[in-house]
């Protein structure tokens, strides 16, 4: 009984550990401007348009997520096998892949503007300094948790894992859920804030990004205040049920049918999972309901 | 560092950047091995300086690669180059069972042949249609496998298998706490695959320059071999790991300033605290 | 950018007769040269196992190259409401979704075979219910818009019309529910697929590893379980990016035209998967 009810704890605290590094994810590549809406921050000076947004263009999501998550976990496991305290060896290691994630960001973005020398985007040396700190700060809070996560997996939960592999593990799911839920609200309402609402950006206006915020030229820093309201946390929420759901059902089921019901029960709760979303596409339809041909188009 | 001799020229021709990479991961490779050995395990730095010879062949593969237009990311090129890199290798490190100077030649070949296969499955099955792709794959499983070598070498000095699943804790052969037992070769892993795709990446664009990719590759194999030589702490002695750790700051710093001095080269202006100007257009 | 361009060749979707039996025969060249490997002792464990493990490698990296094409992704497009599905990349979404369900997979282990491999197949599907959920949110509730397929006119499976719900100048957004439970049965079976070969490759690491005068008791538990995670993610991966190469970047789902080019792909998987299955059980080899 005692067994369940700490591994009832540490499912809470994990969960609520991977919503906070689900929300600092998207933000953090929302300011860097890191995955699929890059393309267009690519796009804009070659369509004339320059700008002073940031291109960190690392990689997707997950593939970085992953590597800064692992390293921050093998670091950390070298230290703990040095004897340093955990909560110490967590921080050493994610202080390595910040600085590691610090310095990929600055590389792409120079080597990426760089490159567009052709279109006259220049290099600007006041956003590197003021949003690579930005962006390393939000990303130390969103390694942290997460391998605080795979810690508590290994050690409390006793996953067979040793914990870089579950830190590649989580640190791809995290890149994916924070990717799949945040990059449309980035790159659709932030990115293309002067196209119209409750519509898909038309193809011909790509690369026509807004560069101009309330009061002068619009920075990366802004996109974070903005996103930060929905896709961040849309983002903690989505990793956040992810891990909680995971531990769950394993931690309270497993001990019925010889472990068919954690099985069952993570079944039951895809189809509630189905249901809402059925709910959600088809309120969505009825709501909004079909575009209508506009006249003067 | 020989290293950065090829760098400062433009335009050098696949084929030789292929051979002057394979030729320096190698021999660096085997000086790591003369290390152990000898019983010194502070020679285990010149397993980063192969990790960096095999990424500046591998960045040059991948540019031949991804300037067809595959479909999808640069990204994922690194990813399967590691992906069957890792197979590639630890089947080659399990033959320092026969003669340890046999390993590091053995993840190359292996890692052609694998990747050969990929390749030609790619390009056949999957209908791609692209010239280089069975090639390229070849050349990227084995530089996926030399350079985990590399990065596994800075961490426990070893390349043999014996050596790199055990790991002697006060006199007692544990394996749990060895370098695949505890899973540290998945860091080496996504080490090396971000560090793979990163400079061709990060420097895509009308006006990519190879020295500046490539100073980039060095950039990227020196931060990786920080890393791995801070977790050599746990594996290496305390001096060895210290030596590491002292070459891969230097070389990151010294390499990092070239590429920040490269970039303002090529970037069209360099600007600090001013706005941009609309006048262009 | 590249994304938008990347349409379908004139015949990138046809199936390559010739080249695919070669392949299979290839597979089936390397599954005997196992079996002989293991009938000489030179794999641990006799005939019998080193087969029953590479064949179910071989099926486990089938499954993934199946489910990979069921996972609606859109890429870049989708992160600008131009075209539907999820908007990242095909390879690392599905590989994310299999190692979710790995790590549910691997849990579950001890319990046996067909309790691991179900637990690794919710929780792929379960990862992949969440993601495509809260996708669907993000749409509709954060930026105003329905869910519409480019694709198809009706969704095969509420019979919902698609066209009118498509706003001017794209190509569809969100996930229509074909979509969604497209994602769901891909996160199933790459979870599957995933456990699948994890699970073949610990138990013979458990065999083979003694064998090859590892001794100790737990502590090879421990190798054995570091030696098959790290060979299962990086098969994944590949099987997961030569899917990927397969459906040229974005897909919406089995409703998509490009779905009917998963033969080539499994064809692709099964002799990947026997090279890469053969040289990772090659690793505890006896010379």
């Amino acid at each position: 009984m005692q067994e369940i009810i700490i591994g009832i704890g540490v499912t809470a605290l994990a969960g609520a550990l991977a919503a906070i590094a689900g929300a600092a994810e998207d933000t953090e590549s929302n300011i860097g401007s890191q995955g699929d809406p890059n393309s267009q921050v690519q796009l804009a000076p070659q369509m004339g348009y320059t700008h002073r947004i940031y291109n960190k263009a690392v990689s997707g999501e997950p593939p970085a997520y992953t590597l800064w998550v692992t390293l921050a976990c093998g670091v950390a496991w070298a230290f703990l096998m040095l004897g340093v305290n955990a909560i110490l060896a967590i921080v050493f290691g994610t202080v390595l892949a910040t600085f590691v994630q610090g310095v990929y960001a600055t590389t792409a973005y120079l080597g990426r503007t760089a490159s567009l020398s052709k279109f006259g985007q220049p290099v600007f040396i006041d956003v590197i300094k003021s949003v690579t700190t930005v962006t390393m700060a939000h990303a130390f809070v969103a390694i942290i948790t997460t391998v605080t996560v795979c810690y508590l997996m290994m050690t409390v939960i006793g996953h067979p894992f040793a914990l870089p592999l579950l830190g590649i593990v989580w640190g791809l799911a995290l890149g994916a859920a924070g990717s799949a839920t945040g990059n449309p609200y980035y790159g659709k309402e932030r990115q293309y804030q002067n196209q119209k609402f409750g519509a898909g950006v038309p193809i011909s206006a790509s690369g026509n990004i807004v560069r101009y915020a309330e009061a002068g030229q619009r920075s990366s820093i802004d996109n974070g205040f903005f996103t930060a309201k929905f896709g961040g946390p849309a983002s903690g929420l989505c990793f956040g049920l992810i891990v909680f759901f995971e531990l769950w059902r394993t931690i309270l089921f497993e001990d019925y049918l010889a472990g068919w019901g954690a099985v069952i029960a993570g079944a039951v709760i895809i189809i509630i999972f189905m249901i809402i979303d059925r709910y959600v596409e088809v309120w969505g339809r009825k709501n909004y309901g079909p575009y209508t041909v506009e006249a003067s188009a | 560092m020989s290293v950065k001799i090829e760098a400062s020229h433009d335009g050098i021709p696949h084929n030789k950047v292929m051979v002057i990479g394979a030729v320096i991961s190698l021999v660096s490779l085997y000086i790591a091995i003369i290390g152990t050995t000898l019983g010194v395990d502070y020679l285990a730095f010149f397993g980063g300086i192969a990790a960096i010879g095999a990424l500046i062949w591998g960045n040059s593969t991948i540019k031949k690669l991804c300037s067809y237009g595959i479909g999808t990311g640069v990204p994922s090129a690194g990813m399967l180059a590691f992906g069957s890199g890792v197979i590639a290798l630890l089947f080659a490190s399990t033959l320092s069972g026969i003669s340890i100077w046999i390993v590091p030649v053995a993840a190359l070949i292996l890692g052609l042949v694998v990747g050969l296969f990929l390749g030609w499955i790619s390009n056949s099955v999957l209908n791609m249609k692209i010239p280089v792709m069975t090639r390229s794959l070849a050349e990227l499983a084995a530089v996926g496998s030399l350079a985990l070598m590399g990065l596994g070498a800075v961490a426990t000095g070893f390349v043999g298998f014996m050596d790199i699943a055990t790991f002697d804790l006060l006199g007692v052969t544990v394996y749990n706490a060895s370098y695949l037992g505890a899973g540290i070769i998945a860091v080496s892993f996504m080490l090396g695959a971000i560090a793979l795709q990163h400079p061709f990446n990060a420097c895509l664009g009308p006006g990519e320059k190879q020295d500046r990719t490539n100073m980039l590759a060095i950039e990227c194999g020196f931060l990786s071999m920080i890393v791995m030589a801070v977790i050599s702490f746990a594996f290496v002695s305390l001096i060895a790991a210290w030596i590491s750790l002292v070459v891969a700051v230097i070389g990151w710093a010294v390499s990092y300033v070239k590429y920040v001095a490269l970039s303002k080269r090529d970037a069209a202006s360099w600007l600090d605290a001013k706005p941009f100007s609309d006048s262009e257009e | 950018m590249s994304a938008i361009a990347a349409k379908p060749g004139a015949n990138a979707g046809a199936f390559q007769p010739v080249p695919s039996v070669i392949a299979i025969v290839l597979a089936i060249i390397l599954v005997v040269v196992a079996y002989f490997l293991g009938s000489a002792g030179i794999l641990a464990g006799g005939a019998m196992p080193v087969l029953q493990t590479l064949c179910l490698i071989i099926l486990g990296a089938a499954l993934i190259a199946f489910g990979v094409h069921f996972v609606p992704v859109g890429g870049a497009p989708a992160a600008m409401g131009q075209a539907p599905g999820i908007a990242t990349g095909v390879a690392m979404l599905a590989t994310g979704a299999g190692l979710a369900g790995l790590f549910g997979g691997a849990w579950a282990a001890e319990l046996g075979l067909g309790v691991a491999l179900a637990s690794g197949a919710i929780g792929g599907a379960l990862m992949m219910a969440i993601t495509c959920l809260m996708v669907n949110i993000s749409y509709v509730f954060g930026m105003g818009i329905p869910a519409a397929s480019g694709k198809v006119l009706k969704d095969p499976i509420t019979g919902d019309l698609q066209a009118a719900y498509k706003s001017q100048g794209t190509e569809g957004h969100g996930l229509p529910f074909i979509s969604y439970v497209g994602g769901v049965i891909g996160g199933l079976f790459g979870g599957l697929g995933g456990t699948l070969i994890y699970i073949e490759l610990l138990n013979f690491y458990n065999v083979g590893l003694p064998a090859l005068g590892f001794v100790g008791a737990e502590g090879i538990n421990m190798l054995a379980v570091g030696l098959a995670g790290i060979f299962a993610i990086g098969m994944f991966l590949v099987i997961a990016v030569l899917s990927a190469y397969n459906i040229t970047g974005t897909i919406e789902g089995p409703h998509d035209p490009k779905f009917k080019r998963f033969p080539r792909a499994i064809v692709a998987a099964i002799l990947a998967s026997a090279v890469c299955g053969l040289v990772a059980m090659l690793v505890v080899a006896l010379f």
